[in-house]
């Protein structure tokens, strides 16, 4: 009684299961897998034994049918098809879960599943049809006979996925005899490459598109469609053309579903196309550097372009270990993933500690790259590194090192590069490093040796390549111009530091405008003092250079301070600047921009400008216009300039009048200083008349026509 | 446990929840026996158990990438086409342009006169590649190079082309190549950033450059290129403001951390705990910048064979040096830029000084890695984003010209980090115009270069807007004829 429930529920269960996994058969595509059904679907491999053993147990059952009870055996045989039909139908939900996983080949993944699904199925109709007859009929033996087949097929191929197509005869049939070594491209890397991925299609018995690859003369004759490629021109042959199309394209090859080739492998049948498609070439016979020949190199299983480095003679550290050596100051890594072999770099000077490297002491046997440049490693330090047994390279450059804790190391069977470039060793003390016998290269650029050592070093030991700088430079070269760190406006009492940042140099300097020289102009040595507005150039020197070009700078320390200016004449419409106040307002234009409110314009009047001290005026010894000086733009300095002064602004007197030295030919851009000097007083009104010049002079392009005056600021002291 | 749970639940984006809730058939049959995610805290993208390592044992540890930004003229560097100087002012034949595509700038123009190279060429080294006069100190080196002028791309105007150059891709919205070594290798030394980028300024022609270039793309912020600046101080706002001292921000960042760690456990949001490490990283590198920056203790011989410029910030030749010292401080990746390379007209002004701001200092910096023993695990790439016409652009004169854009050819070299020495792969036709022998990608380049540095191009991937992601997207194959 209990039986029949329980057996009725299984069987709902089984019909449930074969409902799932139709789903997700039909839905393959939609479906996104948690992890954790992935751990249960790697029970595939354990559980699929269980339908394989229950279907043969069935057939003991009825081959020991004539033993038992009609009874018995019907109770014996639906408990049997019973956990077959669950088991295969829980196997094959399994199997689809593990599919999802890994890059299983894909030509004999799909038919395993096919087999899985339909096995499932089998069996559940085996069970349903048992359960509704009791008899064993003919349908009980057909599904039974077909569930068994499939069995046999799906196990096959499950063997195939697992263990790859060739597992059992594989110990007497490797493939790797067929390659010959010094073949033709053809024999070396084209055929290999056909026989893994083409010719299970295209082949005597199984000819797709009746191509046939086996035999070179059917191949070469091509398919249906006629040869399948075109001399020479890879982009015309059809073969290539197959290879590029996109995936989804019915022509594609080889077809969806199938192993693919590799961006490589496409490249080596273009090349071989190209040439020919040739044949007969061998592949020693190529270039060294010709693409085809290192293709079918690499394809040809004689080299790998992945640089594969293995440490088989390295057991791993625990993560943990790994993880509790790592500071900011001290990163120690795998080289790649799964690596054993460890890295471990140092930074900061400051923070270097000899502790953190002999606790490095716990990864010694994993430690192949140690990178200690710029640290200060010392002697005693180089006796930790000591234990670094299995170390291929190592780096202290730039180190306190002398090498004299070379002499204490011994068994470096690996160490193949070391860089001791910038260290004090000697020429003595690193013999004993360079007996090590991995030895391959030694890096000694800026050390104590000299050439004479390093070549003797050379013939004691030959083996290991010496490095230094070969650069010789015997031209001599320009210093870059110095820095003037003060520009424009300054403020009263500021100085004025000029910075070179080439140790060594003697920076001069002149502040009458001249050029300054390397013997004659005054010789930098503290930032300057500039009471007036001044242009500084300056330049830098040293032996066995040449000098610097010139670098400039306009300072405009700061004076007195109006406290109104106006405008008695209006500036040109285009550069009205903001009226008076544009002269006082300690505001610096830009040359070039002139049209930015700094600029005061005038070109068809005089500027005359009223500039008002108020009741306690201070005395006044100099003023000062701060004018552009850019004649290819037609802006020169004022043909002439007049102050005037007085208590009252109908009362002033004209203090001076002077014509500015106008230039005779071009000269470059800058930021012009006029300075007049006056007699020293105080006044409450100042007036400043500046006319512009009337006619350009002959060499310039714009001869004849007005000169522009453009003012940005003027200056009391 | 129950804080995993929390966590877990504000791990879920709303693309994951969406998809998850969508699971199909399947997950309704399963029902509510899934819990998505479980064992999976990881960044969205990313595949469960991602580790940034090298996948397999890598040739290159560390990139110097020597932008020459504006696209050089290779056929006045290391391209040499003498059949351009026979041919001078005859007219580019049609069956080698077949058609092809000309930028705005030049596809009025009537006439297209070939010109060869004002500059004279010489072969150098065993390996006895030729380069012009511009470049004697790099001439010097070609045994250490390896030169590929078989390079193409896609873009023919400067913005797409760089950004391909830079990303992959032309529109600028993917992580760039540095941010993608930073993801797949992760930082080397914790106390600076894996990828730094460097600028400066010459004195030709220039075109642009724009943050979109180093970019981190969809991948986490941490991978964004760290830009120098030009001035003294090289990394700004790293100094402790006055009258702080480095105690009291050790408190203060303490006390943040708290305050940080405090909204992580209730908010959960991965993006403080990111924070929290920048500004730790920050705080160690006020001790690993000035230790960097500080060029006091270059040796003499050092400033000679970088020139006289290496220490003046800004320049080509400083940023040459400063690559050095942060590629040996262990930075993934060091991109510079060098404006000035556009030489649509006056060329034969501005190609000399744009070679002679370059030429010594890139020199000098190759010479620099090799002494020091680094030259082997650093890989310095050389180039721009594409080539430049054979024909004049306008009028050609007699002592002057021009060269437009020029996608379908171009020359860029390597040296150092696992590349063949002292190769010359691919070439051109006699015109310099396509490609006869071995072309190579901009994907193809990226392929080859993640490949030396222990990636497969293939397998660094990131999911993002409901696909994978990869420098290289759906195309690019290692060239192994540029490996050693």
């Amino acid at each position: 009684m209990l039986f029949g429930v329980v057996k009725d529920i299984v069987i709902r269960f089984i019909f449930f299961l074969q409902a799932l996994l139709l789903c997700f058969w039909w839905f393959e595509e939609h479906i996104d897998l948690p992890i954790w059904i992935r751990v249960i679907g790697r029970l595939h491999p354990a559980v699929l034994h269980l339908p394989i053993g229950i279907l043969v147990f069935a057939i003991f059952v009825l081959l020991l049918r004539s033993e038992l009870k009609k009874r018995a055996f019907r109770n014996i045989m639906m408990m049997v098809l019973l956990f077959a039909s669950l088991t295969a139908s829980i196997t094959a939900l399994l199997g689809f879960f593990l599919s999802h996983q890994s890059d299983y080949g894909a030509d004999w993944l799909q038919q395993h599943r096919l087999s899985g699904i339909l096995l499932s199925i089998l069996c559940y109709l085996l069970l349903i049809g048992f359960e509704r007859t009791q008899r064993t009929d003919t349908f009980f033996y057909a599904t039974g006979g077909l569930a068994i087949v499939t069995v046999l097929f799906a196990g096959h191929t499950g063997g195939y996925l697992t263990h790859g197509q060739n597992f059992i005869f594989a110990p007497i049939s490797d493939p790797r005899l067929h390659t010959v070594s010094n073949g033709s491209v053809y024999q070396v890397a084209i055929l290999p490459l056909l026989e893994r991925k083409c010719i299970s299609c295209h082949n005597e018995s199984k000819s797709k598109g009746k191509l046939i690859m086996t035999d070179l003369d059917k191949f070469r004759h091509g398919g249906k469609k006629g040869k399948e490629w075109v001399e020479g021109a890879p982009d015309k042959s059809r073969m290539v053309r197959y290879l590029h199309l996109p995936m989804k394209d019915e022509d594609h090859m080889p077809p969806e579903g199938k192993p693919q080739l590799t961006s490589s492998e496409i490249r080596l049948i273009e090349l071989w196309i190209q040439r020919g498609p040739d044949f007969s070439t061998k592949v020693d016979d190529l270039n060294d550097g010709d693409s085809l020949k290192i293709l079918s190199k690499m394809i040809g299983g004689q080299v790998s372009v992945a640089p594969v480095i293995l440490y088989n003679d390295i057991r791993g550290a625990s993560a943990t270990t790994v993880a509790e050596l790592n500071t900011p100051f001290c990163s120690v890594f795998p080289l790649y993933r799964d690596s054993p072999a460890l890295q471990a770099d140092f930074f900061i000077q400051q923070s270097y500690r000899p502790e953190q490297l002999s606790r490095l002491k716990a990864v010694a046997d994993q430690l192949v790259v140690l990178n200690m440049n710029q640290m200060p490693v010392s002697d005693q330090d180089l006796e930790t590194i000591g234990n670094f047994h299995r170390l291929e390279k190592l780096n202290l450059s730039f180190s306190k090192i002398t090498g004299s804790g070379f002499k204490g190391w011994n068994g470096f069977g690996h160490l193949r590069s070391v860089a001791l470039t910038g260290t004090a060793v000697t020429a003595e003390n690193i013999k004993p490093l360079l007996a090590m016998p991995a030895l391959e290269e030694v890096f000694m650029a800026n050390t104590s040796i000299n050439e004479a050592q390093r070549k003797q070093l050379a013939k004691l030991y030959p083996k290991v390549r010496l490095v230094v700088n070969d650069f010789v430079d015997n031209q001599t070269l320009k210093l870059s111009a110095p820095a003037i760190l003060a520009e424009g406006l300054v403020s009263k009492g500021q100085l004025v530091p000029i910075r070179s940042a080439m140790p060594g140099v003697t920076i001069r300097y002149t502040l009458d405008g001249s050029a300054p020289d390397s013997i004659g102009s005054v010789i930098y040595d503290k930032p300057l003092s500039v009471s007036r507005p001044t242009f500084v150039r300056a330049i830098a020197c040293k032996p066995g250079w040449y000098c610097s070009a010139v670098t400039e700078a306009t300072i405009f320390p700061e004076g007195l301070h109006p406290v109104s200016a106006t405008l008695l004449s209006s500036p040109d419409k285009q550069y009205p600047g903001e009226g008076g106040a544009t002269l006082i307002n300690g505001r610096k234009g830009f040359l070039d921009v002139y049209r930015e409110p700094s600029w005061l314009g005038y070109r068809e009047q005089p500027m005359e400008a009223l500039f008002d001290f108020g009741e306690k005026s201070k005395p006044v010894s100099s003023m000062v216009v701060s004018y552009a000086h850019n004649l290819g733009s037609y802006i020169f300095p004022p043909a002439e300039i007049e102050v005037y002064a007085g208590a009252s602004v109908d009362k002033l007197d004209r203090l001076v009048i002077t014509k500015p030295r106008q230039p005779q030919k071009s000269e470059p851009t800058r930021m012009g200083i006029l300075s007049v000097p006056l007699k020293s007083a105080s006044h409450r009104y100042y007036k400043l008349v500046l006319k512009p010049v009337a006619k350009l002079p002959l060499w310039h392009s714009g001869k004849g026509s007005k000169g522009w005056v453009m003012v940005d600021e003027v200056f009391f002291y | 446990m129950s804080k995993e749970f929390i966590d877990h639940r504000f791990h879920i984006t709303r693309k994951h929840f969406l998809g998850k809730l969508g699971l199909g058939l399947g997950s309704v049959a399963l029902g509510s026996l899934l819990i998505p995610r479980l064992f999976d805290g990881e960044d969205a993208g990313q595949e469960s158990g991602f580790v940034p390592l090298p996948h397999f044992a890598p040739k290159a540890k560390r990139v110097i990438y020597l932008f020459q930004n504006g696209a050089p003229s290779q056929l006045e560097s290391f391209d040499y086409k003498p059949m351009l100087n026979k041919m001078r002012g005859e007219e580019l034949p049609a069956s080698i342009r077949m058609g092809q595509r000309l930028t705005g700038m030049t596809s009025g123009q009537k006439k297209f006169p070939l010109i060869g190279s004002h500059f004279q060429f010489a072969q150098h080294g065993q390996s006895g590649a030729w380069v012009s006069e511009l470049f004697p100190h790099i001439a010097g080196l070609v045994d250490d190079m390896c030169i590929v002028k078989s390079m193409h791309t896609e873009a023919i105007n400067h913005d797409p082309a760089l950004t391909f150059m830079q990303t992959g891709a032309q529109q600028g919205n993917r992580p760039s190549m540095g941010a993608w070594l930073s993801y797949g290798l992760g930082s080397e030394n914790k106390n600076l950033p894996a990828f730094c980028v460097l600028l400066s300024r010459g004195r030709g022609n220039g075109q642009g450059v724009y943050s979109k270039l180093w970019t981190n793309g969809f991948l986490d912020s941490i991978h964004q290129g760290v830009q120098f600046s030009s001035s003294e101080e090289r990394v700004l706002y790293l100094k402790d403001p006055s009258g702080r001292d480095r105690q009291e921000t050790r408190t203060m960042l303490d006390q943040l951390a708290k305050l940080n760690d405090k909204s992580y456990e209730e908010f959960g949001d991965p993006e403080i705990q990111t924070r929290i490490q920048q500004y730790e990283m920050a705080y160690r590198m006020q001790t690993a910048v000035p230790e960097l920056t500080d060029l006091t203790k270059e040796p003499d011989s050092t400033v000679k064979m970088y020139g006289a410029d290496c220490l003046v910030p800004g320049t080509y030749a400083a940023n040459c040096l400063l690559a050095r010292k942060l590629s040996e401080s262990g930075v993934r990746f060091v991109q510079l830029y060098h404006q000035g390379w556009d030489q649509h007209g006056n060329l034969v002004g501005e190609m000399p000084l744009q070679a002679q701001d370059v030429d010594r200092p890139t020199a000098a910096l190759i010479r620099d890695l090799k002494q020091r023993g680094l030259l082997d695990e650093t890989l310095v790439i050389w180039g721009g984003e594409f080539g430049r016409t054979n024909y004049c652009q306008g009028d050609l004169s007699t002592t002057n010209y021009g060269r437009d854009h020029h996608p379908r050819c171009f020359t860029i070299w390597m040296a150092g980090g696992g590349v063949k020495p002292g190769t010359v792969y691919g070439e051109s036709d006699e015109f310099g115009y396509n490609i006869i022998r071995d072309p190579v990608h901009v994907n193809d380049f990226h392929a080859t270069a993640l490949h030396l540095l222990g990636l497969n191009h293939e397998q660094l991937n990131f999911k993002h807007l409901g696909r994978r992601y990869r420098l290289t997207d759906v195309a690019g194959k290692v060239i192994p004829g540029l490996i050693a």
